[in-house]
Formats: structure tokens, C-alpha cells, sequence
């Protein structure tokens, strides 16, 4: 079967002050429809920047290699028939939930845009988005509606943020560290809320993350970045069990656990690799 | 909400009384006996010393000075030696002429700057950041009369596009209604008199509103830059949501936050800048009127006209305050509620850009 | 002061940067470095030929700018007048030289003085005490909830036309801003660390003011000045103008265009010239003043990322 989203060799450089600084260097993924896949690494790894590329978010990016959709290569997409991808057919979801909403907007007025835009009329709208933030745990949704961002506690502007992704059903969603910013109990909340939203419409999620901790339970397969291309990809368990690459043992081994002996340091996964004999191809440090 | 309206009225109450002790002040130092102005031209000797004790004038400061502020607030600003009349009728004749002319110059102002700096924002990069550097270090540098002297010259002298000075063509009439002059002529229904009264308003306008246009332009773009640069408005574009809806309906409400202090704080500069337009182009106003009550030593007009602007400046002010609840839900939230680095009602360094005013 | 043309970069309040819209490496690129560009060049030089004039214009000056000559009255530029003459038949290219040292001297004395009160003020509030402080605060309010020139049109009435008026007034007008400025810098140098040393060493409060906190604050005070030269000069000049200030035939340059302003039509350059004087000043002053504030601030200076 054909995956939903296609990411072949995908490069992207940015205008650096000294000439173009490329951030991905060939990255491949491939998600199937219905599929939860988990990309992970270090912050810089560029595990965002390859989301923003799928989307084609910045307008300064060089961007190369090759995204395909259904069959659509996103790419070479006209700017305009990309608009139709984004929101209806890809949603996105970011990090700091406060910074992800408009804070002069009421939430109503936000969620409602991606259906609004597509010639959805206002009262229909209005419906189905109350709909979902209901179905998303948002209490009392109809009269919080037309609420402003600062009204809402962090795990509700996160389910906010969540609606105005999915609202126009996406076939994929990308989840860009969506629980960093949230405490503990509430990142479970989330994730549990996403897992089940993804069942109920089989939506496929790429969740991209620096936590191996919440992978575990979320996602069917993981792919491990470094320096701007994958290292390692596989299931979840066979990562969690049998770690092939030194980079990815790092990061295992730097997740803190409970039953850790607090007196000592956390393993980082520089620890890890100076462990190991340096893999071949593993590029310069970080050229953020 | 209601404390941060509180705190800013109070603060106007402040100034207001500051005001009051200022022109008190003037009134002590001010050249011309106000008696004999009150008791009129010729009055005897008798005449004055029987006015200066039913004003209190000959009576100690500090008991004259509150019975000055009550009668500042009962609107009574004394009488005009020169037209011999109520200083407040005089102003209320004057100033809406002056305020037609500070709106429309304030309409000018944002109708180039907004859309200019949104652009700049978007467009951004090492030129427009150039560009926008000096066009305000040059805009403000520029004498306000004299670029007004410069617009007749071209516009109205050499290609005889716009009328030289005035308020309507010789022989046109409006009647008086709100003392706007187009403003009266589109209320009676005459449209030649409208459209006469907007070309006489034209030059005006644009000269009061050059040096501000830059200052705001290039608030708009820096603070729409910084709201550009901001994860709502990257998911907004994850939306689907074009360009243009991008940046006008998702970004601009947020940029104008900002903006909406220094408009506020420029209508009042405006305002003073009336003494400088309103007498190169001949129209009249507060700002002529008060130019002339300085040359007339009309002590009584003087104080009356800086009074009036000091109190229209403050209101300004409250206008700015409402203006920016609206713009922003954040404000109008309980105070201890609202996050400490919101500050979007404090007011940016009062008196910024005065030179932009002259 | 025009403090805001300076602080507008500064982001609004409701415009949360740093977020992860934009580029990646905007946030890392150098937003503006501390290099004499050409602009800056010739704002210096301009402003310096300025200064000059005030010094030396009267000089250079080729013809007595106060003689009247009415067979000469309203001739254009020419090889003998360079601006032309006005409707008295003076020689206006004389009276603008004349008038640079008239205009800058009103000007510099303005600001010095309103430095030298705001300087006072602003110490006295810093260090003062809460209630101190309040007080004085207050009175800057006032003074800045005006614009301006209604305070000194005000006040130059109180003491009648005249150029000296007008200086006076402003004068009186013009230091509360200053007040504010000095008194937020010598607040944030009194609580440096280096000061609270100082203080531990057991230096007495007035040495510890004039020898450790001022001297820590004049840059930024400089650069205000220098900013502030083309607003005081404007407003001096439209003062004139409208006949409150310097009075008509003497050779400062809003009276010479007040005088001329009468016959725009059929001799506009004593109109213009007079204005460009002032623009040019103007508009060099501002430019030297904001690259002394680029130069000055570290944070505006480029980072060598």
C-alpha cells in the first residue's frame, strides 16, 4: 500500500550571515493512513524544520528532495493549491499553546477560520466547532466560545489549538512538541485526547518530540533524527528493545527514570556516543 | 478593567489640575491687568478697582486660586479683551474647525501609514530597514509651516490645483451646524460646497499629517514584524488561510496595539500644531486664535485656548485608553489576573516625537 | 524629546517575538551593525558645516543681512545673490548665514539649560526618596501632558515676544523629559553593582552621584541631546513664525520666512532657503543623534553571532 505522506530525501537550507546553512540533509519518512508515527531528537535535530517543510511554512527556505501526499508532490504544489493542503488536508499543532493562539481573537473566531476560509458559513461553523471542543473536554464549550485565550488554563489552550488542526479533518496531523509546554498530568491528558481523536477519523499524526518517555504509548513507529537526517527508524518496541544506532541508545538512556539513583548525574547522550565508536556519517556538530 | 480605567482617569484628573495651577500661574505673570480687561476699554479707575473686588483680584493668591479653578470648572474662562466676548464661546467657535483639520490629517496619516508599514513589515529586509530610518529622521526634521508654505507654492501657486488658503471659495456659503466646515456642507445637502471645503482642507491636512506619517509607518512595521514572527500567525498560515488574510485578519488588530498609543498621543501634537498651520493657510481655529491672542496680549484668550488644548489632549488620551481595550481583550481582565509583562496600557514616553509636531 | 522616534523598535506588547514563525536564523543574524554608512557620512559632515556657520557664517557673508536696498527688492537667485533677496531687497543667502548662529545658539542654550534643570530634577527624584520622587514625577507629567509649543507659546506670552521669550519658555518647557530620562538612568546605575561596591567602601553619597553615577548616564544623555536639537530648533524656528519668538527683521530663520512668507508667490526663495537651512540642520542633527545611539547601545550594535 502506498503511505499517505512521502518524504523522499528531503534538504532545506536557510540564508544564514554567512551564505545558505543547510538543516536537513535528506531526510525519508513515509506515514500510511491511519498510522501514528513518532520523529525524535535532540532540539536542533531538525525535526521541525522538516514539519514547517512538509507544510512549506518558511518563505526563506531552500527547499529540495521530494514530499508527496496522496500522489501530490507538495513541492512543486502552485503557492494557492497549497493553501488547500494546509489546514484542510495536513493540520499542525505547536508547541507553547499561550504563543499558538491569537491573543486578541476570540478561540471561536480561530477555530473557526480553517472551515470559514473554505466557504463554510458562520452558523455551521460555529456548530461544529463547539462540537469538537466539546468532544476535545472543553466544558461548557457553546458559552466559552467566544472566550479570549487568556481566559483558558494551558491544557485547555492546548485542546483549543488541537481543534483549530483537526477541525477542517485532516488526513494528517503533525503534532510539533505538543505537550512540552503543559505539566505532567496534563501532557498524558493531551496525548490520550490525540490518540483517540487520530482512532475515531483515522487520522494519521507525525508527533515530533525530544522525549522518547511519551513515545511509548502514542506512537506505532519512531524515527530517530540527528544533524538533519534520520539515523535510525523502526517500531516502537524493537527501538525500545534493541537500539541499533549509538545515537538513539543515548537518547534512551538520558530519559530519567523513577527508580534512578537520585544522587546520580543524568546521563546525557554525548555519554552514549563517547561510548561508542563514532558511526560513520555522523556529521559535524550542530550548525545552528 | 475598571482599575485600569481608574488609574488612567485619575491621572488625567492630575494632569488636569496641573494644568490648572500652570495657567494660574501665566495668569499671575501675564502681561494686561484682567481687571481692566473684564471692565472694558474704557472703563474709570473706579470702574477697574469695583471689577478687580468682585473678581477677587485684589485678594492673595491662595485665595484667588481656588476661586480660579472653580470657575475653570464651571466653564468660565473670562473675557476676551479683543472681541470683547466669553474666551469659551470664542473656542467653542474656533476649535471645530481646528478639529475637522486634526481629523482629517489623522485620517490621512493612518490611511498612508498603516497600510505602508504593513507592507515595509512584510516586505522586510535591510532596504525597507533603511528606508523606513530615514524617511522618519527626515520627516521629522521638516518645519511644519514652512512645509506648508511649500505645498501652496507648488500646489496651489504654480499648478493651481488646490486653493491657496481659506475654508470655501469666495462667494460659497454653508450654513453653520457643527462648525465643520464640510462636515456643514454634506449635512445641508451641498455637494459643490463639500467638495470645495475637502480641496480648501486638502493642503492643511496633508501638511499636519507629513511629519507624523513616518512615526507611524514605522511603528506599524516593527511591530508587525514582531507579530509576523509569532506562532499564531505561522498557524494561521498552517490554516490554509492566504497571505492576505494572514497578515490583515490574523496580524494587524495585534500590531495596532502599539500604534494606538502614539495616534493618540499625535492628535494631541496635532492639535498644537494648529498654531502653526491654521495661520499659513488662513483658516480659522484654535491654534490661530491662540496665536493671535499672544500677539493681542489677550491674557484671558491665551489662557483659555492652552487650556483647552491641554484638556483636549487629555481627553485624547481616555479616547486612546478605550481604544485599546477593545484592541486588547488582555486589558480588561482583572488587574491581578493579567500577566506582569503586559503593559500595553502603560503609555510610551509621553512627549515622544514632540519635534514630529512642529 | 523624541524619545519614541528611538524607542519604537521597541516590540509592542501584544507582539510576542521570539516565536518560532520567521526564519530559524533571523534571530541570529546581525539586525543592524554599528558601521558609518555613507548617509551618516554626510549627516556628520553637514551638521559640522553647520556648526561652522554659526561660527564663522557672518564671515563668509557677502552682503550686510539687515541692509535695505528697495531697488533690489525680490530679485531671484543670481551670481550676486545667491538665494536671491527678499521683499526689502536684503541678501538672503547673507541673512541664512547670519541665522545659523542666531537659530543653533538659541537652540543650544535651550538645551543645555533644560539639561542642566532635567539633570538636577531627575537626580533629586532617583535618590531622593519615594515621596520625593512622586512629587516631582508629577510636575513632569504636567509639563509633558502639553505639547509643547502651547506651553511656550503660553509662556513666551507671559513674558512677551522676543526671541529671548521664546528661549526662556522653552527652557522651562523642555526639561521634564530630561528629568525622566536622567532620573531612569541614574535609578538603574545606583542598583549596578559596581556602585553598591562603591557605597560597601563607605564613598559618600554626593562623590558617589557626581563621581560614579553621572558620569555612567551622560552617553545615553548625550545622545537625547543630539536627538533633540532638530525638535528644539523647530519649534524655536515656528515660534518666530508666528511672531512670538525672534521678531521679524532680524535674521533667525523662522522670522525671515514669517517676513517672506507674504510674498510666496513672486519670491519664493526667501521662503525656501530659510526652510532648507533649518531642514538640513534639522534632518543632519537627527541622523548624527541616531548613530550615536546606534554606536552607543551594545544591544543595537551588530552581534557577531
Amino acid at each position: 500500500m502506498k503511505p499517505l505522506l512521502e518524504v523522499r530525501d528531503l534538504r532545506a537550507g536557510f540564508p544564514g550571515p554567512d551564505g545558505p546553512v543547510e538543516i536537513l540533509r535528506g531526510v525519508n519518512l513515509d506515514i500510511a493512513a491511519g498510522e501514528k508515527v513518532a520523529l525524535v531528537g535532540e532540539s536542533g535535530s531538525g525535526k521541525s524544520v522538516t514539519a514547517r517543510a512538509v507544510l512549506r511554512l518558511d518563505r526563506d527556505a531552500d527547499l529540495g528532495g521530494r514530499v508527496t501526499l496522496d500522489g501530490t508532490d507538495l513541492l512543486t504544489l502552485p503557492e494557492r493549491a497549497m493553501r488547500d493542503i494546509r489546514g484542510a488536508r495536513i493540520g499542525l499543532v505547536f508547541q507553547d499553546p499561550l504563543a499558538s493562539l491569537n491573543p486578541v481573537m476570540t478561540i471561536g473566531w480561530q477555530i473557526m477560520q480553517p472551515l470559514v476560509i473554505r466557504g463554510v458559513r458562520k452558523k455551521e461553523a460555529r456548530r461544529r466547532g463547539i462540537d469538537l471542543l466539546e468532544r476535545l473536554g472543553v466544558r461548557d464549550a457553546g458559552r466559552r466560545f467566544d472566550d479570549y485565550p487568556h481566559q483558558f488554563s494551558g491544557g485547555m489552550r492546548q485542546r483549543v489549538v488541537i481543534a483549530i488542526a483537526v477541525i477542517a479533518e485532516p488526513a494528517l496531523l503533525i503534532a510539533d512538541e505538543p505537550t512540552t509546554a503543559l505539566d505532567v498530568r496534563v501532557q498524558a491528558q493531551v496525548l490520550t485526547l490525540l490518540r483517540e481523536l487520530a482512532d475515531e477519523r483515522s487520522m494519521s499524526v507525525l508527533l515530533i518530540t525530544h522525549d522518547l518517555g511519551i513515545v511509548a504509548g502514542f506512537a506505532d513507529r519512531v524515527v530517530v533524527m540527528r544533524h538533519g537526517a534520520p539515523v535510525e527508524e523502526g517500531q516502537v518496541d524493537a527501538i525500545y528493545a534493541e537500539p541499533k544506532h549509538p545515537y538513539t541508545r543515548g537518547l534512551l538512556a538520558s530519559v530519567p527514570r523513577i527508580d534512578d539513583d537520585p544522587s546520580r548525574r543524568l546521563t546525557t547522550v554525548d555519554d552514549a556516543l563517547d561510548a561508542d565508536v563514532p558511526v560513520a556519517g555522523a556529521l559535524e556538530g550542530g550548525s545552528r | 478593567m475598571t482599575r485600569f480605567l481608574l488609574r488612567r482617569l485619575i491621572t488625567s484628573v492630575v494632569v488636569l489640575f496641573g494644568l490648572g495651577v500652570v495657567t494660574f500661574l501665566m495668569s499671575q505673570v501675564l502681561p494686561g491687568d484682567p481687571a481692566r480687561a473684564a471692565a472694558g476699554r474704557n472703563a474709570t479707575a473706579e470702574q477697574v478697582a469695583a471689577v478687580s473686588a468682585r473678581l477677587g483680584l485684589d485678594q492673595p493668591i491662595w485665595e484667588q486660586f481656588p476661586r480660579y479653578l472653580g470657575n475653570l470648572l464651571q466653564g468660565d474662562l473670562g473675557t476676551s479683551v479683543f472681541t470683547q466676548r466669553p474666551v469659551l464661546d470664542d473656542i467653542a467657535e474656533a476649535l471645530p474647525s481646528s478639529i475637522e483639520l486634526v481629523l482629517a490629517a489623522m485620517l490621512i496619516n493612518v490611511v498612508i501609514a498603516v497600510p505602508l508599514g504593513v507592507y515595509a513589515a512584510y516586505r522586510r529586509g535591510r532596504a525597507t530597514d533603511v528606508a523606513a530610518r530615514l524617511i522618519v529622521l527626515f520627516g521629522a526634521g521638516v518645519p511644519v509651516f514652512w512645509l506648508g508654505l511649500m505645498l501652496q507654492l507648488v500646489f496651489a501657486d504654480r499648478l493651481g490645483m488646490l486653493p491657496l488658503t481659506g475654508q470655501l471659495g469666495f462667494g460659497r456659503e454653508v450654513p453653520e451646524l457643527t462648525g465643520m466646515t464640510s462636515l456643514d456642507a454634506l449635512l445641508s445637502g451641498d455637494m459643490a460646497a463639500f467638495g470645495d471645503a475637502v480641496a480648501h482642507l486638502l493642503l492643511p491636512a496633508v501638511t499636519l499629517a507629513a511629519a507624523f506619517i513616518a512615526v507611524v509607518a514605522r511603528t506599524v512595521r516593527s511591530s508587525m514584524i514582531s507579530v509576523l514572527d509569532s506562532d499564531y500567525i505561522t498557524l494561521a498560515r498552517a490554516t490554509g488561510a492566504s497571505e492576505r488574510r494572514v497578515v490583515i485578519r490574523h496580524g494587524l488588530r495585534n500590531a495596532l496595539v502599539p500604534v494606538s498609543t502614539i495616534l493618540g498621543m499625535q492628535l494631541g501634537w496635532m492639535l498644537g500644531s494648529t498654531v502653526l498651520v491654521e495661520s499659513v493657510f488662513g483658516r480659522r481655529g484654535i491654534g490661530a486664535y491662540a496665536v493671535n491672542a499672544v500677539l493681542q496680549n489677550d491674557l484671558y484668550a491665551v489662557i483659555g485656548s492652552v487650556l483647552v488644548i491641554g484638556v483636549v489632549f487629555v481627553l485624547a488620551n481616555i479616547v486612546v485608553d478605550l481604544v485599546q481595550l477593545w484592541l486588547n481583550p488582555r486589558l480588561r481582565q482583572p488587574a491581578r489576573a493579567r500577566p506582569a509583562a503586559v503593559t500595553a496600557g502603560e503609555p510610551l514616553e509621553k512627549g515622544a516625537m514632540e519635534g514630529a509636531a512642529l | 524629546m523624541k524619545t519614541a522616534v528611538v524607542s519604537m523598535t521597541k516590540q509592542g506588547p501584544d507582539a510576542p517575538g521570539g516565536g518560532r514563525g520567521g526564519s530559524i536564523l533571523r534571530r541570529t543574524r546581525p539586525s543592524r551593525t554599528g558601521r558609518t554608512s555613507i548617509v551618516d557620512r554626510v549627516a556628520l559632515t553637514v551638521a559640522a558645516v553647520m556648526v561652522l556657520t554659526a561660527f564663522i557664517g557672518p564671515l563668509l557673508a557677502p552682503h550686510d543681512p539687515y541692509a535695505v536696498d528697495l531697488g533690489q527688492a525680490l530679485r531671484g537667485p543670481s551670481g550676486a545673490h545667491w538665494f536671491g533677496t527678499d521683499a526689502n531687497g536684503r541678501d538672503v543667502f547673507s541673512r541664512v548665514l547670519y541665522g545659523a548662529r542666531v537659530s543653533l545658539l538659541a537652540t543650544v542654550v535651550v538645551i543645555a539649560v533644560a539639561t542642566l534643570i532635567g539633570t538636577l530634577i531627575g537626580t533629586l527624584a532617583a535618590l531622593g526618596g519615594r515621596i520625593v520622587d512622586e512629587i516631582l514625577m508629577r510636575i513632569c507629567d504636567i509639563g509633558l501632558s502639553l505639547p509643547a509649543i502651547i506651553l511656550a507659546l503660553g509662556l513666551a506670552a507671559a513674558l512677551g515676544p522676543g526671541l529671548q521669550s521664546a528661549v526662556i519658555a522653552l527652557c522651562l518647557t523642555w526639561w521634564p523629559g530630561y528629568a525622566r530620562l536622567v532620573r531612569t538612568l541614574v535609578r538603574d546605575v545606583r542598583d549596578a553593582e559596581y556602585v553598591e561596591a562603591a557605597r560597601t567602601l563607605g564613598v559618600s553619597t554626593p562623590r558617589l552621584v557626581f563621581r560614579h553615577v553621572l558620569p555612567n548616564s551622560l552617553d545615553t544623555l548625550y545622545v537625547q541631546t543630539t536627538l533633540d536639537v532638530s525638535a528644539v530648533m523647530l519649534v524655536i524656528s515656528g515660534l518666530s513664525f508666528v511672531g512670538v519668538g525672534a521678531q521679524v527683521p532680524s535674521a533667525e530663520w523662522g522670522a525671515m520666512i514669517a517676513g517672506a512668507a507674504g510674498n510666496l508667490t513672486n519670491g519664493w526663495w526667501a521662503v525656501v532657503f530659510p526652510g532648507l537651512a533649518i531642514m538640513l540642520t534639522a534632518v543632519s542633527f537627527n541622523l548624527v543623534g541616531d548613530w550615536l545611539r546606534v554606536r552607543n547601545d551594545p544591544t543595537l550594535r551588530g552581534r557577531q553571532s
